[in-house]
């Protein structure tokens, strides 16, 4: 049975990076790509879907294994070109329950059942004559193909390659999955588009909201950087005393907490970054954020009925200030703001020595006032630019990875990366929302959304 | 739109998040909405609530916060009343002052509601003097010293600054409308079951007829409409008091019953100023409230990824499936030599022409009495003629590069019941100088390994 939709096979030789191909092209880590032949043993379907839509479909596929013994059996049958692809769904027919034909079977099942070919080569190694048996089954299929030459080490035998392909297929394009670019992969589609002609549309289709996914993907990176910046530059870290003043270890242990909830927030916002690109299987190494020459400063603090000293102390002499803006009026001035004077100084004063003593009133148990050792939000300029740096680095380099990588990453950040992204007019607009996610002032939604939008354009300007 | 939409939007994100397929399939249900981000969310919830735990943690909180409104609204109620009591307290000696109920029915509402308009201005921050300083804000802070489960779940809602600014702002001008009634109820009390004789009295050098204008000003709204409710110049000379002496103006106890028509000028006073404006005010603060739940039913962790989830369609372009996890044979060929002979009975290359062969074997310093190509561009009947015509010791070409295919290993199996001993060469490009790299030695070898053919060794 045909599909509806565009269906592409990547088949070839074992060992010449078909899965690599597919995982870059699927955006998928899930791929196992192993140097050991035989690691794909069954056809994998890689559909693009658009909620739940199949909009093209990519098959992974185990290489040919024993390609001479099929393409005998296929030889035994003379009949004319037009009826060579029967003879070829015969030999499935015939071989599906056969164990040492299971990977030529699991091959040409998608192309049968009308998918494109991709034919892989490794263009790093020389061209040899045992990869014509498999050509000429593909030829056999009557199905479009096209052949694409991968380099999987330095050598470059891509000519010979050419020369030989040119014989079997009409299409032959270069594409090296670990290094291609986004822009890479989509003239590869326009390619496969052009192996049939009422694929184009379909699959220019495809391309267009595979650049919508990429834009969602630059928009959800930056929401989460922002996130990941407003709630380590505005996280405050308190810890309730049972004493009057802290003693050091609290003020260590307060610094240990604080500095494990930031770490935590930047192993949270990376995760999350690492989904959006679908890299979910990645491994990575990199240096822990470090608060070296960040001063953080805990300071003692207490509060009366949720106030501090300083809000109690505006509190009392407004509201003294009020009551003596009352007596003012009702002299008709006359007073000369004198009521308002005595008021706020009566109200402020009996606030600020009242304090203590109102804290320690207990009320049901429950004292009124609370003691506790604050740390946060962020006072150090820097820190929010080491963050940020150290963000904008992983993202970049998360994006640019490719999915056919299996490798633990290495994340080392260079000392120009930050001249690759910031000059003083960014400096400076960015100072302003850190500035806002510092004070205690609670940051709006919009303010967030503009905050945003700066950090996608640097991450498209780092990334594009 | 009101708290509990907003606190089972809440409790909903944080336990019971559908997935983002159910969310996308919700948000196509609803695409005629998706102008509003606000009525997907409402709908949202709407659908979802049902996967709240009951108790609903709206339904705590809620109820908690309308027992502390209608504890404070009763407290303010009878403040008022009792306040108004107070004011209009008279025993028949001396009669009320007008303008301490005027002060209480006129300036304190326009000064709090002056106070409320500042208040509102800067509802967004979260250090508010001007909330802090409302009666309302430290009634609620003392009733929160009485020990309740739901004050502590209450402090875990994210609340933002600004919401809980109008919150306060709105309860202040509810208190502080009840506070008035309780006024108005006590003054309407007080007139119908006491002869009340008002008069006026100050110390400032205040006229009855600048003191008439005054009142005229205070009445403006409705002295054109209600003119019997504005105190006429006539009554307001009746009722200028001094009370040096205490004796009692004689005119003031001949025009006793006229002091009484007061009550109707209070009356309206309070019901415009202290009730009406405080009720506008109070309807104001419903929008403001209003429009700061909108604001955090937006800004809620989770509410832009939701709406996200909601309008983006979903794009996957990995598999539906888990892939068999393949176990490779990590350990090494046991069978291995080093060093080739100087002679073997047959040379055989795997996919390699007979004249390449004859150059690696110049190249290795190794003779052999036969050489054939076999794989590649071979029919297997060649392959089999082949294997039958060899014997002895077989020296095995193989490209290091390629993996050993099933077609390799079918022919290998047919040759090692052959002959005797079989030594398998992975060789290199000739830009590699023939040498196979340790990498693709360990993939024969692991090959190999799965193969157990005792007659063959792997050249390393």
């Amino acid at each position: 049975m045909t599909s509806m939709h565009p269906t592409f096979a990547v088949v070839g030789h074992p060992n010449k990076g078909k899965s690599s191909i597919v995982s870059t092209l699927a955006f998928d880590d899930s791929v196992q790509i192993s140097d050991t032949p035989g690691t794909t043993t069954k056809k994998r379907s890689f559909p693009l879907t658009v909620d739940g839509k199949v909009l093209y479909e990519l098959f992974d596929t185990p290489g040919f294994q024993r390609a001479r013994r099929v393409l005998a059996w296929l030889e035994k049958h003379e009949v004319p070109a037009s009826k060579k692809h029967e003879v070829v769904l015969a030999f499935i027919e015939a071989h599906k329950d056969d164990e040492r034909f299971n990977d030529e079977v699991q091959l040409l099942e998608p192309i049968m059942a009308g998918a494109g070919i991709i034919y892989v080569v490794d263009g790093s190694k020389p061209y040899g004559e045992e990869y014509e048996a498999e050509m000429e089954i593909l030829r056999w299929t009557g199905q479009p193909s096209m052949a694409l030459i991968n380099h999987i080490g330095e050598s470059d035998y891509s000519q010979e390659w050419k020369r030989a392909l040119g014989h079997y297929f009409k299409m032959v394009r270069t594409f090296n999955p670990m290094l291609a670019t986004f822009s890479q992969h989509l003239l590869l589609l326009e390619s496969m588009a052009q192996l049939k002609e009422e694929w184009i549309a379909p699959v220019n289709h495809s391309i267009d909201l595979f650049k919508a996914y990429h834009e969602q993907m630059f928009e959800r990176s930056a929401n989460a950087i922002a996130k990941l910046m407003y709630k380590s530059l505005s996280h405050v870290e308190q810890f309730a005393l049972t004493q009057d003043d802290a003693s050091k270890e609290e003020r260590e242990q307060i610094e240990e907490r604080y500095q494990v909830v930031l770490r935590g927030l930047e192993q949270t916002s990376q995760k999350q970054i690492e989904q959006i690109w679908n890299h979910h299987h990645l491994e990575k190494e990199q240096e822990s954020l470090t608060f070296e020459g960040v001063d953080l400063f805990s300071k003692e603090s207490a509060s009366l009925f949720g106030l501090t000293r300083k809000e109690l102390l505006i509190t009392g002499a407004t509201g003294g200030a009020m009551t003596g803006a009352g007596i003012d009026l009702m002299f008709g001035g006359g007073t000369f703001l004198l009521g308002s004077t005595i008021g706020a100084v009566l109200g402020g004063s009996s606030a600020f020595f009242g304090f203590n003593e109102l804290s320690d009133v207990k009320v049901l148990g429950k004292s009124l006032g609370t003691n506790y050792l604050e740390m946060g939000p962020m006072k150090n300029i820097n820190f929010a630019y080491i963050l940020l740096n150290r963000t904008l680095f992983h993202t970049t380099k998360i994006a640019s990875h490719s999915h056919a990588l299996r490798e633990i990453v290495q994340l080392k950040m260079g000392r120009t990366f930050t001249e690759k992204w910031m000059d003083d007019t960014l400096r400076k607009s960015l100072e302003k929302y850190h500035t806002l996610f510092r004070s205690k002032d609670e940051v709006k939604a919009e303010v967030l959304s503009e905050y945003e939008v700066l950090i996608k354009d640097v991450l498209k300007h780092l990334i594009d | 739109m009101n708290l509990k939409n907003y606190i089972d939007f809440y409790a909903l994100l944080q336990s019971h998040k559908p997935s983002r397929e159910e969310n996308r399939a919700f948000g196509l249900e609803i695409e005629d909405v998706n102008y509003s981000p606000f009525k997907q969310i409402l709908l949202w919830v709407q659908k979802y609530e049902g996967r709240l735990k009951k108790p609903l943690l709206s339904q705590q909180i809620g109820s908690y916060l309308y027992g502390l409104t209608l504890t404070l609204a009763i407290l303010a109620f009878l403040l008022g009343l009792f306040s108004g009591m107070g004011l209009l307290s008279y025993s028949g000696h001396e009669p009320v002052n007008v303008i301490y109920f005027l002060a209480m029915v006129v300036l304190l509402p326009l000064l709090t509601m002056i106070l409320t308009f500042f208040s509102m201005l800067k509802a967004g921050s979260s250090h508010s003097f001007l909330v802090h300083i409302s009666p309302a804000f430290w009634m609620e802070r003392v009733l929160q010293l009485l020990p309740k489960k739901v004050q502590h779940t209450l402090k875990e809602l994210p609340l933002t600054p600004q919401l809980t600014n109008w919150m306060l702002i709105k309860r202040s001008q509810l208190l502080a409308l009840l506070f008035s009634l309780g006024l108005l109820v006590s003054l309407l009390g007080m007139v119908t079951t006491k002869d009340i004789a008002f008069a006026w009295s100050t110390t400032l050098q205040v006229s009855p007829q600048e003191f008439h204008s005054y009142l005229l000003s205070i009445a403006f709204a409705w002295r054109d409409l209600f003119p019997w409710a504005v105190p006429s110049l006539e009554l307001i000379e009746q009722s200028q008091y001094f009370r040096l002496g205490e004796n009692l103006d004689m005119s003031m106890i001949q025009n006793a019953s006229k002091l009484g028509e007061w009550w109707k000028f209070l009356a309206f006073t309070t019901l415009f100023y202290a009730i009406f404006l405080r009720f506008t005010l109070w309807l104001f603060t419903q929008w403001g409230f209003r429009y700061a739940l909108l604001k955090s039913f937006l800004s809620l962790e989770g509410s832009t990824t939701l709406l996200r989830e909601m309008n983006e369609p979903i794009i996957s372009t990995a598999s539906p499936k888990e892939e068999q996890l393949f176990t490779s044979h990590e350990k090494q060929y046991g069978m291995q030599i080093a060093k080739l002979n100087s002679s073997y009975d047959v040379t055989l290359g795997w996919a390699m022409s007979s004249s390449e062969l004859t150059v690696l074997n110049d190249t290795m310093q190794v003779t052999s009495k036969d050489v054939f190509e076999v794989g590649g561009a071979n029919s297997l009947s060649e392959d089999s003629a082949i294997i039958a015509k060899s014997q002895g010791n077989v020296l095995f070409y193989v490209k290091s590069w390629e993996p050993p295919t099933m077609d390799f290993v079918d022919f290998l199996e047919e040759l090692v019941i052959q002959v005797e001993h079989v030594t398998l060469t992975p060789r290199g490009t000739s830009n590699e100088k023939y040498i196979a790299t340790q990498k693709e030695l360990e993939m024969w070898g692991r090959k190999l390994e799965t193969l157990h053919l005792k007659k063959v060794w792997l050249k390393i």
